[in-house]
């Protein structure tokens, strides 16, 4: 089959395409998860643990079930909970107040456990235990090593070691999760704010031990994931039984407290770093040992060395369990945390050395693609001429950081392409559209391949029942879905094209088709797409395939540059501009491939500067469970962006969601280090942080 | 019920989200219309805080009230890609209709400042700005005189909003309360974000506004305490009297909750942090006080007694705030340090003001939050400072009895160590912004 046409030859391929669902979501009219309703629908809420430890001893749902309106009640959902805000019961009521109200008389007897929220501590042989019953709050050590890492310390002429810390981050999709249960006999039918309607429907079916060709799962519109919705979660299942026990449909939406507590974040890091070089820049060894929790969940370790090559090095990680919520998967999970740590001891080794960082990276970095790509973000940011100008109090630094991704396509994703015989298409295919743009590269690819306007095309997404796509995460849904759109279309249209040569009693290739034409070679009729497609009077064609080699790879490179201005009044950063220099392959949307960087780097921005989940470690409580005061970035705090797509769409499509959340961290905290003269290792850099450092350096020096 | 309950459940209009529940996010934004003299003035408020209450005999418009058709808004918004998971997307559009509607002279920078209310986790907003871009040029030289004719005619709001004042003028307009017995709700801002849960069966009372918001009387300034902070910033007496009046607000709360939330609420409430009760204390002002069987006057550095405990009895409201209206000669300087430059509550807010004769000062008031269990007057601080001359080492002896006055803790918005450096470091900001060239030295 046919790989890409070069992007200058296509019309929707590789090219600004505003999305096919714009006017739905501007007028209000888009349905999200959110505003799915029915008649008689009920409202459910889950009770919550208030101990970050206990024993549910028992639960009490009496004077909850008595409350009128009150239609169903799940009680004791588990034996014990490991977190404040882990489920312990739900209710179903005629409101979402009355739900409320049937929570609050729900007795729990709970037996409080000891806990643990601060990763140090938890480290400890003699600390509380997160989960009764385990021997040890941390998991084993992972340990990797290549080369020999003493040899590597001893060839070195300069060596570093420094301990960095990274907070967590909440990924706060804007819609909240949540579904809608409707039974119809004994099939399931729910609305879900899901980033995979696939494996919602698949892990459902397990924990409802159902068939799947029962269930069905639906994602039409959706606001926002950022890899805490792969589901099913345990919101899902409670639903569905609620909805069994009354009868009717429940729609169950968690508020942004709940958000916050229960539904994912990316683990915290420590890494504790030793580099050393010799004096011309040339690594010679890297060690990092480090820990990082998930909460009750895993996940915390980080890819290391990162990005720069290094001889001799030997990584340890350990994750640690604490109580808190579990940790989902969260763009680039891992990656970022290594970044952060990597480029901000490179910056430090630069210093030691006399060395321009720039410089440095370009010795060490062995990818030609990120080699050139510094060269274009250092000329955009103005590297050469960054001096430090001092307005009054206020300071400028600048600073670069890096990232690698992979992002490859699902080999088993199929999509399916229905022409009609009134010349009509639609595509269906179950993946689904977190916010990206997927609906829209859908019905772009097939306009493409069927050389259709794109508004003859329906793209069908967002259905478990269609065929099988993977979730939308790890930055596999475009290079997954476009080669199995584009190949079915092109199966779809060969077979028309046998129907017309069938017609017209000539060779299949003696028909050609360009620019909605049919004609036929030594012949001077022409037959357009509607006259062929009329053919099928009493029929359809639909045409199943799957993704298939040389449309899309894997592995992509990018560095991002930042430039504050510290004011050391205050303390506080400000964002003046954001340079990124991104590969991905074939570009499918370059209107909205911008915006997948442009959003990911205020995702940095704020991972850098304000977000972070904190725990009380009196009570185990998260203090800032609200927007109020987990704050994520608004559009004043949002500097200059300059992104760039460093070309290379001989590759075919590679995936965009995570690489551009990568490099920021680094370069913004190597940049708040080039303003004030000192390091800050720990994220965010608060105000608060920036202007103890500064006091601290400044009594240091006298 | 909150309006925003009210339409997504009971009339089912989903165009307007939820994300927050506390005024936060936006996505949650209605205009409210509502006559004045003779025509309907728009609003944006957040419909999770507004109490159906505060809704009766005004307009209310969702983004499906809106124009759909060749709407320039919303071609401008598709075209740059500004909705990505669009969640946010009916919020945004609204808040800018509202800018649409109000704004004097059509700028894309206040545009973009209109949308401190809104909050996008998807786009990075620059698409939401160039489309904002967009829209503010092409409208900018179709917005004359009468707005919602022109805006009628550009398709952004359809034909009926013509008839709004005639069908506001032929409904009763609902009557605030008197005697209050049970919740009084002013703005609501507050209320809802606190007790949402008990006000939604709770009865309500609504405290009525007065004439005028702000007027003054023999030298001394009065607000209405039903004045909004928008009513704040929109006084052209108080405008005159404060330059910086417009920046000073812009650093509180956003558009939407500005539009609702009072003064007499933002005392009451009594955050250590409270914008307002930082910019009044520093104004010395007074409290006039109303209750069941007698009116009082208290200052109200007088009012704060401890943490969100203050000097009002049950049944007693506040219904005006007075100040001496300062003078020519007097000085006056805000400072707020807060993570995000808009939309959040302060770390550390301090205000001052200053009445300098003969080189010395001869009055003043120094007022600091975030650093106290209540919004705190600088009482020894400004007692030392006065008669004293400007100089940085008079300054800098005023922030060492400054640290002594103080308390702060430890909390999500910074340490306490760092609270007791940024205030010494806002009093030397007050100095630096109203005497630059006397305190040149402490600059550098
Ligand atoms: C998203 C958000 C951001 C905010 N940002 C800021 C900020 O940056 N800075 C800041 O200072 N504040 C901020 N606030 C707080 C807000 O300013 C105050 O909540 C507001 O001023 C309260 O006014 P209200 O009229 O809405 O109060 P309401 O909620 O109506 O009332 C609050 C309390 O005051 C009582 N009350 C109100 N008026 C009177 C009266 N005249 N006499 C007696 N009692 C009365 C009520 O009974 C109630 O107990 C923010 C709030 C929100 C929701
Ligand atoms: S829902 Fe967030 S401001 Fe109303
Ligand atoms: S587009 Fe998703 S929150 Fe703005």
């Amino acid at each position: 089959m046919a790989g890409w046409k070069s992007p200058e030859q296509m019309t929707y391929v590789g090219k600004e395409v505003t999305r096919v669902d714009g006017a739905e979501k501007v007028s209000g009219r888009a349905k999200y998860t959110h505003d799915v309703y029915f008649p008689r629908m009920l409202y459910a809420r889950i009770l919550r643990s208030p101990h970050p430890h206990a024993q549910v001893i028992s639960v009490d749902t009496t004077r909850a079930e008595a409350l009128t309106g009150v239609k169903a009640v799940l009680g004791k959902l588990r034996d014990e909970v490991n977190y404040v805000g882990d489920e312990v019961a739900a209710v179903a009521a005629v409101t979402e107040f009355k739900a409320a109200e049937a929570l609050s008389l729900i007795k729990v007897e709970y037996k409080v456990l000891p806990f643990v929220v601060r990763e140090s501590e938890a480290m400890r042989d003699s600390a509380a235990r997160v989960f009764s019953g385990r021997e040890k709050n941390v998991g084993d050590w992972e340990e990797e090593h290549e080369g020999d890492v003493e040899r590597g310390f001893a060839e070195a002429e300069v060596i570093i070691e420094r301990t960095f810390h990274m907070n967590v981050q909440v990924h706060t999709p804007f819609e909240t999760h949540g579904c809608v249960a409707k039974w119809e006999g004994d099939e399931l039918y729910m609305w879900d704010s899901t980033q995979g309607v696939h494996g919602t429907r698949s892990g459902l079916a397990q924990h409802l031990q159902m068939p799947e060709n029962k269930i069905h799962i639906y994602t039409h519109h959706m606001g926002g994931g950022f890899g805490s919705k792969f589901g099913p979660k345990s919101y899902n299942a409670v639903c569905a039984q609620l909805a069994r026990i009354a009868n009717v449909p429940v729609k169950l939406l968690l508020d942004r407290e709940e958000e916050l507590l229960a539904t994912g974040n990316r683990p915290s890091s420590f890494q504790t770093i030793k580099i050393g070089a010799r004096k011309d820049g040339t690594l010679t060894a890297f060690q990092l040992e480090s820990y990082g929790s998930g909460g009750v969940g895993g996940g915390a370790g980080v890819p290391a060395p990162y990005i720069y090559y290094f001889p001799n090095w030997s990584v340890r990680h350990r994750d640690v369990y604490i109580n808190a919520g579990a940790a989902a998967p969260m763009r680039a999970p891992g990656h970022p945390q290594a970044a952060f740590a990597m480029d901000s001891i490179m910056d430090e080794l630069a210093a030691a050395l006399g060395m321009d960082p720039l410089d440095l990276r370009l010795k060490n970095d062995r990818n030609s693609t990120r080699q050139q790509e510094y060269v274009i973000g250092a000329e955009k940011i103005g590297w050469t001429n960054r001096h430090k100008s001092r307005v009054g109090h206020k300071v400028r630094g600048f600073g670069m950081g890096a990232g690698q991704w992979g992002g490859g396509g699902e080999r088993s994703t199929k999509a399916m392409v229905n022409i009609y015989a009134d010349g009509s298409v639609d595509v269906r295919i179950g993946t689904q559209d977190i916010g990206v743009g997927t609906r829209t590269i859908v019905a772009a690819v097939a306009a493409e391949e069927l050389e259709l306007d794109l508004a003859d095309i329906k793209p069908k997404i967002g259905e478990s029942d269609f065929p099988w796509a993977p979730a939308s995460g790890g930055s596999v849904t475009a290079p997954s879905v476009t080669p199995a759109v584009k190949r079915a279309a092109e199966k779809a249209k060969n077979k028309l094209k046998s129907i017309v040569a069938e017609k017209m009693g000539v060779a299949e290739d003696a028909v050609s088709y360009a620019g909605k034409i049919f004609s036929i070679s030594g012949r001077a009729e022409n037959i357009s797409w509607q006259e062929a497609c009329r053919f099928l009077e009493g029929s359809s064609i639909s045409e199943l395939e799957t993704w298939g080699e040389g449309l899309s790879s894997w592995g992509t490179a990018g560095t991002q540059f930042a430039e504050v201005e510290v004011d050391i009044e205050t303390g506080r950063v400000r964002l003046v501009k954001m340079v990124a220099v991104q590969d991905c392959g074939l570009v499918v949307n370059t209107l909205t491939a911008r915006n997948q960087v442009n959003g990911a780097m205020i995702g940095e921005i704020g991972y850098a500067l304000y977000e972070n989940r904190l725990l009380d470690v009196e009570t185990g409580i998260m203090p800032n469970a609200d927007l109020e005061n987990y704050k994520i970035p608004g559009a004043l705090e949002m500097p200059d962006f300059d992104v760039t797509f460093f070309d290379q769409h001989e590759r075919g499509v590679i995936g965009l969601g995570e690489p551009p959340a990568i490099p920021g961290m680094g370069a913004i905290a190597n940049a708040v280090a080039d303003a004030i003269g000192v390091r800050i290792t720990e994220l965010p850099i608060t105000p608060d942080k920036v202007l103890m450092a500064i006091e601290k350096a400044k009594e240091g020096k006298a | 019920m909150v309006l925003l309950d009210y339409l997504r459940t009971i009339r089912r209009l989903t165009g307007t989200k939820e994300g927050c529940r506390e005024g936060d996010c936006g996505a949650c934004a209605v205009l409210i219309g509502e006559l004045k003299n003779d025509a309907v003035a728009y609003k944006v408020v957040n419909s999770c805080l507004l109490p159906m209450g505060l809704a009766a005999g005004k307009h209310i418009v969702t983004i499906e009230g809106l124009t759909a058709d060749a709407n320039p808004i919303h071609r401008a918004f598709i075209d740059e890609h500004a909705s990505q998971c669009g969640f946010c997307t009916p919020g945004m559009i609204i808040a800018l209709t509202a800018y649409l509607l109000s704004a004097v002279k059509i700028k894309a920078e206040e545009a973009i400042d209109a949308l401190d209310g809104n909050i996008c986790r998807c786009t990075g907003y620059l698409s939401i700005k160039r489309a904002v871009a967009a829209v503010c040029a092409d409208l900018s030289p179709k917005l004359d005189s009468n707005r919602i004719d022109d805006l009628v005619k550009a398709a952004v709001i359809p034909e009926y909003f013509k008839t709004m004042p005639k069908q506001l003028r032929s409904i009763r307009q609902p009557r605030g309360d008197q005697h209050p017995t049970d919740a009084l709700i002013a703005g609501g801002t507050d209320l809802f974000v606190q007790q949402a849960e008990t006000l939604e069966t709770a009865e309500l009372y609504f405290l009525e506004k007065m004439q005028h918001p702000v007027w003054e009387e023999d030298g001394v300034c009065f607000l209405d305490a039903a004045a909004t902070i928008a009513d704040l910033k929109e006084s052209e007496f108080l405008q005159e009297l404060f330059p910086r009046l417009g920046e000073m607000i812009s650093l509180i709360s956003s558009t939407p909750i500005r539009n609702k939330a009072t003064v007499g609420g933002n005392l009451v409430n009594a955050s250590p942090i409270g914008d307002l009760s930082i910019l009044l204390l520093a104004l010395d002002a007074s409290l006039h006080l109303s209750g069941h069987v007698q009116e009082r006057c208290i200052k109200l550095r007088e009012f704060f007694v401890e943490y969100k405990k203050i000097n009002l009895a049950a049944h007693e409201i506040i219904k005006s705030i007075s100040f001496k209206t300062p003078d020519e000669s007097v000085l006056f300087n805000f400072e707020k340090v807060s993570k995000r430059r808009h939309l959040d509550i302060a770390g550390v807010n301090s205000a001052l003001l200053l009445r300098p004769e003969d080189g010395l000062i001869k009055e003043i008031h120094i007022s600091a939050g975030g650093v106290a269990p209540i919004p705190l007057y600088l009482a020894q601080t400004s007692v030392f400072l006065t008669d004293k001359k400007v100089e940085p080492n008079t300054v800098m002896k005023a922030v060492q009895i400054a640290e002594s006055e103080i308390s702060p803790i430890s909390d999500v918005r910074g340490s306490a160590e760092y609270k007791r450096a940024l205030l010494g470091r806002l009093l030397q900001a007050h100095f630096i912004a109203l005497f630059p060239d006397l305190m040149r030295e402490v600059i550098v």
